[in-house]
């Protein structure tokens, strides 16, 4: 068990490797999101970019180190508002939350927008299991549903596929005629969910922000399925990470300006909803219950050592993984589970576990891209090496062999960071990629429910009773399209 | 029916909580300061909001329409309301929209939409649920609409964005299922930073409420030009699940 995960990476990083159309996909977005994140910083000025950095950090240090009074502080004010929070230990009972709501409220349909968190549940097939229909909305979530996949990106889970692939995907599963043409892919996906969106019972999203204040969830897009999602059903279920909370509304500013730059360049997205409570009395619409479930799965973990606290800082921009030489190369499956690049590489083993992700840790090459990226100065590189001294000394009380990579990444950390980063990349990038390829083994299915979506999105496709794609072959035949 | 409170106990989550931060249940120890709520601060923080904008009006407005157009609204400044009426039919009469749904807003007693659209055979509705046909006909009409009509109740110069509360009078929907969306920002409406908005929101917040538990409302949305996605190739493509198309009607007077 405890090798599944390091086999896969070392195993999926090989593949990445040689896959050419992925390494265009990735030398695309990479350069695109990092390029307009950096005309977005010199638009306002360095100083004024560091002065919001410093800002964000010092939000997010006081809040996690007062966690517990900020989510009771947010509790009181959900139900003051008329929402209910619910608080979820783990995956299996966050999963039981939902699945409970949806059946006591009778919920057939549920249309999603994006939610990293529900991607780390596994929520979708728990869902599914108990006959509930689940549509993903947002268009490259979509696409990877429709494809029976994982996402490999926080803001662009399909940003490994190509248009080619997805004209593919949509003319096989949809049977639409094949067309590359990107407006046309898009109206067919408008098209196919903007019925959804009307019939659904239940609109589950994910929450960028939670400000404790005014029990508010914040979710920001560009699409306008987080709106529809949040607006039309008759219940809609917000999930977070518990360290999505903000202590007040005046925060939020701060954060609304650095997210969608450090995402995407842009200088605001599209559509910033907050959300309080369900529909008043007098609203003409929105959903009659609003239901808040706020999951540890594992972030105490990371809460516990201080030495890593500040992963939970994170706000899932995904700039970390823009600037990665190592992300750049293998791409987000890679990594094996919802979290990819440099954050992931942390945030996973704490969350699954380091026993299960031991190789992630390694997948860097500790040139400090990501900490100077990371929009709250989070040191990424350094919890990488704490996560490998970890490792090191657990290795040897337990008398398993070390390998000598690890050793020497350990060992080396002064001279790795006081070189110039360019001139060790090449060869710690082989490093990291190779060392752990004479370990061997190709990917078998795990038993682990964390990770086994992953491993059966490569190489194990089971084929589903009756399969998202079928139902949308059903959906797009009756006509409308 | 309401769904009861199901997961595990809030003291238990909030005491694993504490121990894995290693403390015990206690407030922070110096207040944190921007959840200052005292009424008196909080007006007077509006109240100097308010001024500010006022004096700065002019550059406001500018900024809102150059920001605003740089993020994908048209934005047409009009001189008055006359100038309002003219863009709004000649937009419809161009988008070929034989109806259109607009909110119920204050707005629109100064600018008088339903008459002028009516002039070129437009039929404007406003898009409210407790009409006799109830909610799924509202819902109906709108995705059947070709142009939704809102007002703003803020409007932020920083960022070009337009802000609706939804509420009574304003559905959720109006200015997300049509594929137009034409927005009508008066010069009070104009705020300068999302830091003014959210002064402004948290003394309405603190004020309406006892104890200071007050109503945000249920809803606060930004919109900040048209719906797109780039989640295909990085390409950027308008209109996915959101309009294709926005306009902001920047009146300059009444
Ligand atoms: S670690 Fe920083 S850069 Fe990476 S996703 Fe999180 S916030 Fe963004």
């Amino acid at each position: 068990m405890a090798e599944v995960a390091t086999r896969e990476f070392v195993a999926a990083s090989q593949a990445a490797v040689r896959d050419e159309q992925l390494r265009q996909a990735l030398r695309r977005a990479g350069s695109g999101f990092d390029g307009t994140r950096r005309e977005a910083i010199a638009e306002v000025t360095e100083d004024v970019w560091e002065d919001w950095r410093q800002q964000a950090r010092s939000i997010k240090e006081h809040t996690i180190a007062h966690l517990d009074y900020y989510l009771a502080m947010l509790e009181r004010n959900v139900q003051a508002a008329g929402g209910q929070v619910h608080f979820a230990r783990d995956a299996a009972q966050a999963n039981a939350i939902v699945s409970e709501i949806a059946r006591q409220q009778g919920v057939r349909t549920v249309t999603k927008s994006k939610s990293m968190v529900s991607e780390e549940l596994g929520l979708n097939h728990v869902l599914e299991e108990q006959g509930v229909d689940v549509f993903e909305t947002d268009l490259g979530e979509y696409i990877i549903q429709l494809a029976e996949e994982t996402p490999s990106h926080l803001v662009a889970p399909a940003l490994h596929k190509t248009r080619g692939q997805v004209a593919q995907l949509f003319a096989e599963q949809l049977g639409v005629p094949y067309s590359e043409d990107i407006e046309e892919m898009a109206r067919i996906a408008r098209v196919a969910l903007r019925q959804k969106f009307l019939e659904a019972d239940m609109g589950i999203s994910g929450a960028n922000f939670l400000v404790a204040e005014t029990g508010s969830l914040v979710i920001i897009t560009n699409e306008g399925n987080g709106r529809l999602c949040t607006s039309a059903p008759r219940i809609h279920v917000g999930l977070a990470g518990m360290e999505k909370v903000i202590p007040s509304l005046q925060d939020l500013a701060v954060f609304l300006r650095l997210l969608p730059r450090s995402a995407t360049g842009q200088r605001i997205t599209s559509y910033m909803s907050m959300v309080t409570g369900p529909r008043r009395a007098d609203d003409e619409d929105g959903p009659e219950e609003f239901h808040l479930v706020i999951v540890d799965n594992g972030r105490s973990r990371l809460l516990r050592d201080p030495a890593l606290r500040e992963s939970l800082y994170c706000i899932r921009c995904g700039a970390c993984l823009n600037v990665c030489p190592i992300y750049q190369r293998v791409g987000g499956h890679a990594y094996g589970w919802v979290y990819p690049g440099p954050i992931g590489s942390i945030v996973t083993p704490g969350l699954v576990g380091v026993a299960q992700a031991k190789d992630l840790p390694n997948a860097s090459t500790l040139c400090g891209a990501c900490r100077d990226a990371c929009p709250v100065q989070i040191n990424i590189p350094r919890m990488l090496l704490h996560l490998r001294h970890q490792q090191a000394e657990s290795d040897d009380t337990n008398q398993r062999t070390v390998s000598d990579t690890d050793k020497a990444l350990a060992q080396g950390f002064a001279t790795v960071m006081s070189s110039p980063w360019l001139l060790r990349l090449g060869r710690l990038v082989g490093r990291a990629l190779s060392a752990p390829l004479a370990r061997s083994g190709k990917i078998r299915q795990t038993r682990l429910p964390l990770v086994s979506r992953w491993t059966r999105a490569r190489d194990l496709p089971v084929p589903a009773e009756r399969s998202f794609r079928d139902r949308w072959r059903d959906e797009l035949s009756k006509g409308g399209n | 029916m309401s769904t009861g409170n199901i997961g595990i106990p809030t003291a238990e989550f909030l005491a694993s909580v504490r121990e894995a931060l290693g403390r015990t249940d206690e407030p922070p120890a110096d207040p944190y300061a921007p959840l200052q709520d005292d009424l008196a601060a909080l007006t007077e923080q509006a109240a100097t909001v308010r001024e500010r904008v006022a004096r700065e009006l002019p550059d406001l407005s500018r900024q809102l329409g150059e920001t605003a157009a740089l993020r994908g609204w048209n934005v047409a400044r009009c001189g008055g309301v006359e100038e309002a009426l003219d863009y709004v039919v000649s937009l419809a009469t161009q988008l070929g929209a034989t109806s259109v749904a607009r909110s119920e807003q204050e707005v629109f007693e100064s600018v008088p939409v339903d008459a002028a659209l009516a002039g070129v055979g437009a039929m404007c509705w406003p898009a409210v649920y407790d009409g006799p046909e109830g909610r799924e006909a509202v819902r109906r009409r709108l995705a059947e609409s070709g142009m939704g009509i809102t007002g703003a109740d803020y409007a932020i110069a920083e960022t070009g964005s337009v802000v609706v509360l939804p509420r009574q009078g304003l559905s959720r929907l109006v200015s997300v299922v049509p594929p137009v969306h034409v927005a009508i920002v008066r010069p009070q409406d104009i705020l300068g930073t999302l830091d003014d908005l959210f002064a402004l929101r948290r003394l309405e917040f603190h004020r309406d409420g006892a104890q200071g538990n007050g109503d945000m409302g249920s809803y606060l949305n930004f919109i900040t030009g048209p719906s797109r996605t780039a989640d295909i190739e990085q390409t950027i493509v308008v209109g996915v699940h959101g309009p294709r198309e926005v306009h902001m009607v920047l009146l300059d007077e009444e």
